[in-house]
C-alpha cells in the first residue's frame, strides 16, 4: 500500500465510523417517535397482543376518535358520554388552547424582546448592560421555582384557570432568553447600516422598520421558534394553573388518558403524533433560519 | 456659495478630537481629508453628516448653518467604508431607497436608478444583492446610491480602503470621472496621501485634532507648512536633519537661507529626489556610505549613512550602484526645507513670495 493510499483508507474508515455512530444516534433518537407512531396506527384488537413495530391492520380509527370526539369504548352499549371517563371530546379544544397559548406568548414576547433588545444595543442610558445580563440570569431560574410565586400573582390578578394566565407565565419564562439572542443579534448588524439610511432621509422608525428588522429576521425567527417550543411542550403552569378540563392545553389534556380503568394507548400515542406535527412541520419551514440565527448568536454572544 | 466649517470642537468625554477646526471650500471643489488614524478626520465628516453634533461650532452651507439638522434634512450623500449596502435589497432597492424615502414617483426612480447605473456600468446588476457582488462592484453600488439622490455635497469615507491594489487605482480614476461629470462638491477621507496627492483639488492635512495646513497637492508636496506635513506627505518621506545650520548643508548658494536662519535651532527637509547623488567627489558635498539599495522599478532608492544621520535617495534604475560604495549628495537648493526646531513651522517663505 502507498502511504496515498494508506491516507485514502485511513479516511474512509474515519468516514465509515462516523456514520455509524450517527445511525445508531439517530435510530436511538427517533424509535420512540416511530413506537409512539405505530401504536397509534393499532386498532385496539392488536394493542394486547404481542408488540410489533409495524401493525398488521393499520387503521387511522384513534385519529378520527380524536377529531371527531367520539368516545371510543367508554360510551357503553348504549353509547352514552360518561363523563368520569377518559374525554377525547376535548382534543380540539386542547388543541386550539395550544395554538392560542403558544402562539399569544410568542408574539408578546418576541414584539417586547426585539424593541428592549434593540434599546440595549443602540442607545446609551445607566445600567443599559444589566438588562441582558439579568435577563439571562432569570432564564437560569428554574421554572419550578418560579411557579408558585407566578400562581400568587395570578391569583390576585384573578387570571388562573384563564388562558391569560398560561400566556403570561409563558411570556415571563421566554423573553429573557429571547431579549438576551436578540441584543447578540443586533450587535452584529453594523451602525453604518442604520447610518446609511438615515442619511438616505429616512426616520428613526422607518429605520427600525425597513432596515433593522429584516436584517434582524433570522434572529427573530430563532427566538421565536423557542419561544414557540418552550409553551407549546410546558406541562408545569398548565398543570398549576389550570382547573377546568376544557381549558387545558395539549400537554395536561393527554395526561387524562392515563386516568380511570384503562390507559388508552392507541388516542395518547394518537394525540402525541398529532402534538408533534405542527412543530415538526414549522422546524423543516425554518430550520435553515434557525441555524443562521443561533450561529449568528453564537459567535457574537 | 461656499461651504464653511466654523470653529468646530469635539469632545468624546475627555478625549478632544477636533479643536477648534476651521475650513473653508467652494462648491465643485474636491477636498480630501487626510492624516493618520486618531486625527480627527473622520469625526469630521460625520460632523459634516449629521451622524455626530459638534461640542461648539457651526457648519454653514452658503448663509445657512446647517449644523443642527438631522442627516436627512442636509441633502448630502455618503459612502461608507464598509459600503454599509442594504444586504436584504437588491441593487436597484439600495440605490432607489433615498428617492422612495423622498416619495419619488416610480417612474422618475426607475429612470435615475438607471441612469446612475450606467454612468458606473452596473445596469447588468440591478437585480443582484450585494452578497453576489465583487467588492469593486459593491463599491460602485455604494456611489450610485449616493449619486441618485442628486446632493449637493458628497462625503466619502476611506471609500477605496477596502479593495485590492489593482482596483483602487481603476476606482480612484473612476472616482474623479465621476466627479468631474456630476461637478458635486466632495469631501474625501483617507489616510493614504497617494490617494490625497492624486484626486484633490485641496487637501487638509490633519494631525491631533488640528488641521496643519490646507492647500493644493502641489503646495502640500512643494511647500509644507511643518514637519508633519512634511514627513507625512510624500513617499519615500523626507529626509530631516537636525540640529543643522545653513552652512553644514551641502547646497551650491547658501543665501536664500541665511537671513531666516538666524539664532534658531534648525530641522532641515529635503525630498529623496531633490538629492543629486555621485560617486565621485564632488566638492562642497556631503560624503556618506552606501548601506542599501532597492528597485523600485523605474528607479532606485538608495539609503546613504553620512555624519551620523541616513539619508535615501532616488535615483534612476540604471544607475550602477551597490551596498558598500562611497557616494556625494549634493541638495537642490530650491526644494531644500527649513524647520524650526521649536514650533516644528516652516520657516522659508512660499515659493510664490520669493522674489
Amino acid at each position: 500500500m502507498t502511504p496515498m493510499q494508506r491516507l485514502r483508507a485511513r479516511q474512509w474508515l474515519g468516514h465509515a465510523l462516523a456514520y455509524a455512530v450517527l445511525v445508531v444516534i439517530t435510530l436511538a433518537v427517533c424509535f420512540p417517535l416511530m413506537w409512539a407512531l405505530s401504536t397509534s396506527l393499532k386498532p385496539k384488537s392488536e394493542l394486547s397482543t404481542a408488540p410489533t413495530l409495524i401493525p398488521h391492520d393499520a387503521t387511522l380509527e384513534n385519529y378520527k376518535h380524536l377529531l371527531t370526539g367520539k368516545a371510543q369504548y367508554f360510551g357503553g352499549a348504549s353509547g352514552d358520554y360518561q363523563p368520569t371517563t377518559a374525554p377525547p371530546q376535548y382534543f380540539l379544544s386542547w388543541f386550539g388552547n395550544s395554538v392560542l397559548v403558544s402562539v399569544g406568548s410568542t408574539l408578546i414576547s418576541i414584539v417586547i424582546s426585539t424593541l428592549a433588545a434593540y434599546s440595549v444595543t443602540r442607545f446609551r442610558y445607566r445600567f443599559r448592560m444589566a438588562v441582558p445580563y439579568f435577563s439571562l440570569l432569570g432564564y437560569m431560574v428554574p421554572s419550578i421555582i418560579l411557579v408558585f410565586p407566578l400562581f400568587l400573582v395570578m391569583t390576585r390578578l384573578e387570571l388562573t384557570d384563564s388562558l391569560w394566565s398560561l400566556t403570561l407565565g409563558y411570556v415571563s419564562v421566554t423573553l429573557p432568553f429571547c431579549m438576551w439572542l436578540l441584543w447578540a443579534f443586533f450587535r452584529s448588524i453594523p451602525v453604518e447600516l442604520e447610518e446609511a439610511a438615515l442619511i438616505d432621509g429616512a426616520s428613526r422608525l422607518r429605520v427600525f422598520i425597513e432596515i433593522v428588522l429584516p436584517s434582524a429576521l433570522p434572529g427573530i425567527i430563532a427566538a421565536a421558534i423557542f419561544s414557540l417550543i418552550v409553551s407549546w411542550n410546558d406541562y408545569l403552569f398548565a398543570r398549576v394553573f389550570m382547573n377546568t378540563t376544557e381549558h387545558y392545553p395539549l400537554t395536561v389534556g393527554v395526561m387524562l388518558f392515563f386516568e380511570g380503568v384503562h390507559v388508552d394507548w392507541g388516542l395518547m400515542m394518537a394525540s402525541a403524533v398529532l402534538m408533534t406535527v405542527p412543530m415538526a412541520v414549522l422546524f423543516m419551514l425554518l430550520q435553515r433560519h434557525l441555524v443562521a440565527g443561533f450561529g449568528a448568536g453564537a459567535v457574537k454572544g | 456659495m461656499t461651504i464653511r466649517i466654523d470653529g468646530i470642537t469635539k469632545r468624546f468625554g475627555k478625549t478632544e478630537v477636533l479643536r477648534s477646526v476651521n475650513l473653508e471650500f467652494t462648491e465643485r471643489e474636491f477636498i480630501t481629508l487626510v492624516g493618520p488614524s486618531g486625527c480627527g478626520k473622520t469625526t469630521l465628516l460625520r460632523i459634516l453628516s449629521g451622524l455626530e453634533t459638534p461640542t461648539s461650532g457651526e457648519i454653514w452651507h452658503g448663509d445657512k448653518p446647517i449644523g443642527h439638522l438631522a442627516p436627512g434634512a442636509r441633502d448630502i450623500a455618503m459612502v461608507f467604508q464598509s459600503y454599509a449596502l442594504y444586504p436584504h435589497m437588491d441593487v436597484f432597492h439600495n440605490i432607489a431607497y433615498g428617492l422612495r424615502v423622498r416619495g419619488t414617483s416610480a417612474e422618475e426612480m426607475r429612470r435615475r436608478v438607471q441612469e446612475a447605473a450606467e454612468v458606473l456600468e452596473i445596469a447588468h446588476l440591478l437585480h443582484r444583492k450585494p452578497k453576489e457582488l465583487s467588492g469593486g462592484q459593491r463599491q460602485r453600488v455604494a456611489l450610485g446610491r449616493a449619486m441618485v439622490r442628486r446632493p449637493w455635497l458628497f462625503l466619502l469615507d476611506e471609500p477605496l480602503s477596502n479593495l485590492d491594489a489593482k482596483l483602487r487605482v481603476t476606482m480612484r480614476s473612476e472616482l474623479k470621472r465621476v466627479h468631474r461629470a456630476l461637478e458635486t462638491t466632495t469631501v474625501y477621507v483617507t489616510h493614504d496621501q497617494l490617494e490625497a496627492m492624486t484626486m484633490s483639488d485641496r487637501i487638509a492635512v490633519m494631525d491631533g485634532g488640528y488641521v496643519q495646513q490646507f492647500a493644493t497637492p502641489e503646495e502640500i508636496y512643494g511647500h509644507p507648512a511643518n514637519l508633519f506635513v512634511a514627513g507625512f506627505m510624500g513617499s519615500p518621506p523626507m529626509n530631516f536633519l537636525t540640529d543643522v545650520t545653513p552652512a553644514e548643508l551641502p547646497v551650491a548658494r547658501l543665501d536664500r537661507f541665511a537671513a531666516v536662519a538666524l539664532g534658531r535651532k534648525l530641522v532641515a527637509g529635503i525630498r529623496p529626489q531633490h538629492i543629486a547623488l555621485s560617486l565621485s567627489p564632488v566638492a562642497g558635498a556631503l560624503e556618506g556610505e552606501v548601506q542599501m539599495v532597492q528597485l523600485l522599478g523605474s528607479e532606485k532608492v538608495v539609503e546613504v549613512s553620512a555624519a551620523g544621520r541616513m539619508l535615501s535617495v532616488i535615483v534612476d534604475a540604471d544607475v550602477a550602484i551597490v551596498a558598500g560604495q562611497r557616494a556625494w549628495m549634493t541638495f537642490d537648493p530650491a526644494r531644500l526645507h527649513l524647520f524650526d526646531a521649536a514650533t516644528q513651522a516652516n520657516v522659508l517663505p512660499a515659493p510664490g513670495l520669493v522674489a
